[in-house]
């Protein structure tokens, strides 16, 4: 299928499965890595029937590689997160192990989930590097590479820089970024508590199971107690077990929640971009100011300002009206280029924030729709695991009224 | 009931207690039982007059009472009597109002003890005392001595042992008072207990001090008390009901001991998810007023979580200070019966020595000396009432189990419930639609 009708037709894509593999890295020793099986379907306008059109194999750091691409090629929008490289926020219980099962398909969905939230972006479904990456599998790491857009990427330094000497960012932005960082520690505190919750519930659950073992053998040294006893106990185990399930449940909620902690990092990244464009303009203008200084100085002869030039003139003599003349030159050429240059940027820092709000506003209500959802979802363990109880113990209750 | 002339002293046939005067009353019957009444239509209350047959009012009206907190511990009496099929009471013992009093030497808290009886053995119908703590370990202490062949029921401990507990605080005081409150019931229960000298003057006495201080004065149906027999003769064989008693009470002990651990750990886990969960609640908090949307319903979340840490702090108040105490009771208890049995096997084994030392002197025969007589007699009447008391704390102990667990099992009930009412109800506001802003 070429590239034009991939988008025309109803496509649905899936990871569907996870591979352990080994093999040998960039050097030469050999390593385990999983490998997930990425399926394309294209959906039959006629009868809605799906057909297979691609399946290929890619690995974490690959789906690391197209988001770091699309971070440089689009940085007015806030681009979806990957789920975590390592399994942060465990509870005791949980694994911290990569290649767990547990965690590997809990990644599994999250890189499934990242593909679809890419693929249902208005601006980045369109991307070639991005069909590509589901539909070639070989060399296409060798094109993204080929891209180079590892040299158009920003220095993290260059950036640090801009955000402490920017004067005047877009005051949205600036609110925007505060509002991502404390959205980012809010989360990582809830998800945190949430853990912990979660292990001491785990532990409330777990010590139930005792009473099924010692109702046991009470009941053995009773008459007519004995059987209450014994089929109550066994309501104690069923309770104690029930934890397992409820719990593995709730970590799908705690990474709903992640995924949005993420997010917050993509929100700043786009506030840096801003304020990266935003310092860069302020440096043209200043510069273009400066120059237009040195210009009239040269012409009307008066020095205000410091200069290298005018330093060594007074020491070392006036210069020729010729030499003067042809400075004033150079300067004019450069400040009409510098004018030019800073219309553009003017313009290019204008239609970004235009573009990245307009992504913001459609992010936001992404976020409250989602993040609602997984409310919602919330509630509905907590109510189920809550009827649960209630059953168990009301079975218990029987019991021991029987005794 | 009509009110007429005072009736002669009740020995005359059959009478409901509204028409017993009070001896001090004056004419009217409604008098004669104090003013204000609270009848509950439930109640049947019947007179006993030593031997004679027991006859029930018809449709009668309990004696009105004059404490509020009577008609419910009277109901509470009748649920633990449920089982026994015929017996009805004709005395009722409750404790309750405890007070602090504060000294020059000491603080302490008294009880007041409610005694409302139709038995001879009590000169009025309601007696109303104040006792502290040491008048019932001195009560028990006489009881174990005046009665060495019946089983005492348990005290709550003297000292608590564990952790940093506030001697006058109302949880503890509470706990105590309930324990106290099944102590004299168990004992009003005991067809035999209940008409012991010392319990009546417990139930009665104005000054108990001076009482004590008048030292064993009085005699009772096995006076002396059991002699321990040194130089270990052993038993021959222990009667049927009485040889697995000893291994069961030992498995019990231990089991009961287990449940106590499983109980408290689970208790000091919740505690501590508790702890987690107030922690965890404001978190949603904080988040909602970064929000606009979301705004609502994170703080609803967190409401929530409130609502459920509150409905679990009340479970675990409710296990410390019901669960818990019943349990030690019974190890308590089940000590008690241990020491009884082996008491009793030391009456057998005095006995079979005796025995066999006449089997020795050949003078003897075939007259049996008056003095093991003596001691056979006293064995068999250990047996027999050992042998009813046991029945008696086997029937009791399977009522309180299962009152026990059936109310652990409500109270975790109602916890879950509580956290249901509390998610139940903000899903529909997590639903609702925003109105555009």
């Amino acid at each position: 299928m070429t590239e034009n009708n991939f988008w025309l037709k109803k496509i649905e894509i899936s990871v569907s499965e996870a591979e352990k593999r080994t093999g040998r890295n960039a050097m030469n020793m050999q390593e385990t890595y999983t490998a997930y099986l990425i399926e394309t379907r294209s959906v039959e306008h006629t009868d809605g029937q799906s057909v297979l059109t691609d399946s290929l194999w890619r690995r974490y750091s690959e789906f690391e590689l197209l988001r770091n691409y699309l971070l440089v090629y689009y940085p007015h929008i806030v681009v979806p997160p990957l789920p975590e490289k390592r399994a942060e926020f465990v509870w005791h219980k949980l694994s911290a192990d990569n290649m767990d099962p547990d965690f590997v398909e809990r990644r599994r969905i999250g890189l499934e989930n990242f593909l679809l939230r890419v693929a249902s972006h208005p601006i980045l479904c369109r991307d070639k590097i991005f069909y590509l990456f589901l539909t070639q599998e070989g060399n296409w790491k060798e094109t993204v590479n080929e891209t180079g857009f590892q040299l158009k990427a920003d220095s993290r330094l260059k950036a640090l820089n801009a955000t402490f000497r920017v004067k005047n960012p877009d005051k949205r932005f600036t609110e925007l970024k505060h509002y991502s960082d404390e959205l980012q520690s809010v989360i990582s505190h809830l998800l945190r508590v949430r853990a912990r919750v979660a292990d001491r519930l785990y532990g409330v659950y777990k010590v139930h199971g005792n009473y099924g073992r010692v109702f046991s053998e009470w009941s053995a040294i009773e008459k007519e107690m004995g059987d209450g006893l014994q089929s109550a106990g066994h309501h104690m185990d069923v309770y104690a077990s029930s934890i397992d399930d409820i719990l593995e449940d709730e970590e799908h909620y705690a990474d709903q929640l992640k995924e949005y902690l993420f997010y917050a990092e993509a929100l700043r990244a786009v506030c840096r971009k801003h304020e990266l464009m935003q310092y860069d303009l302020e440096m043209a203008a200043q510069d273009l100011a400066s120059k237009k200084q040195q210009c009239e100085e040269l012409a009307t002869g008066t020095v205000r300002t410091f200069s290298l030039k005018g330093m060594t003139t007074k020491l070392f003599g006036q210069e020729t009206p010729e030499q003067r003349e042809a400075r004033i030159k150079v300067l004019e050429e450069q400040i009409s280029e510098g004018e030019q240059q800073l219309k553009s940027k003017n313009l290019e820092g204008r239609e970004f924030v235009k573009n990245a709000w307009a992504d913001i506003e459609r992010f936001k209500e992404q976020k409250n729709h989602d993040l609602k959802e997984a409310l919602i979802s919330y509630a509905v363990m907590q109510i189920s695991m809550c009827k649960k109880g209630i059953q168990v113990w009301t079975n218990a209750k029987e019991c021991f009224s029987k005794m | 009931m009509s009110g007429g002339p005072p009736k002669g002293l009740p020995s005359t046939g059959p009478h409901s207690l509204l028409d017993m005067p009070h001896p001090l009353a004056g004419s009217s019957s409604e008098e004669a039982v104090g003013g204000d009444s609270t009848p509950s239509p439930d109640l049947l209350m019947a007179r006993s007059f030593g031997d004679k047959d027991l006859i029930l009012p018809n449709g009668g009206t309990p004696a009105g009472t004059s404490s509020p907190a009577s008609s419910s511990s009277l109901l509470n009496r009748l649920q633990l009597d449920d089982d026994i099929d015929g017996e009805t009471r004709d005395l009722f013992v409750t404790v309750d109002d405890p007070k602090k009093h504060v000294c020059t030497m000491e603080t302490y808290i008294t009880y007041r003890i409610t005694t409302k009886s139709t038995r001879v053995e009590f000169d009025l119908p309601e007696y109303s005392v104040r006792r502290r703590y040491q008048d019932f370990d001195w009560l028990r202490n006489k009881l174990e001595e005046s009665q060495p062949t019946h089983l005492i029921p348990p005290l709550p401990e003297k000292f608590v042992v564990k952790g940093v507990v506030d001697r006058f605080s109302e949880e503890f005081v509470e706990t105590r008072r309930k324990a106290l409150d099944k102590f004299l019931k168990r004992i009003t229960d005991h067809p035999v207990l209940s008409f012991n000298e010392h319990f009546n003057v417990f139930l009665t006495a104005k000054d108990l001090n001076a009482y004590k201080k008048q030292g064993m004065a009085l005699l009772t149906r096995v006076g002396e008390s059991v002699k321990h027999v040194t130089g270990g003769y052993k038993l021959r064989s222990r009667p049927l009901e009485f040889a697995a008693v000893g291994d069961y009470l030992d498995t019990f002990a231990l089991k009961l001991g287990t449940i106590d651990r499983i109980a408290q750990r689970i208790i000091k886990e919740e505690i501590e998810y508790l702890v987690e969960l107030r922690e965890y609640g404001p978190v949603y908090s904080t988040w909602s007023a970064l929000e606009g949307e979301l705004t609502e319903p994170l703080e609803g979340v967190s409401a929530c979580i409130g609502n459920c840490s509150t409905a679990l702090e009340e479970l675990t108040d409710d296990m410390t200070e019901d669960f818990l105490p019943v349990l030690r009771e019974y190890i308590l208890y089940s000590d008690s019966m241990k020491s009884v049995l082996k008491k009793r096997d030391q009456v057998q084994a005095e006995y079979e020595a005796k025995l066999e030392a006449v089997a020795l002197r050949k003078e003897d025969r075939p007259k049996v000396p008056a003095d093991v007589e003596r001691c056979q007699d006293r064995m068999e009447c250990f047996n027999a009432d050992l042998k009813a008391d046991m029945e008696r704390w086997q029937n009791n102990k399977r009522q309180d189990f299962r009152q026990l667990l059936v109310g652990m099992a409500d109270k975790n009930i109602q916890y879950y419930e509580k956290c249901l009412m509390a998610w139940e109800s903000i899903i529909p506001l997590l639903q609702e639609k925003q109105e555009a802003k």
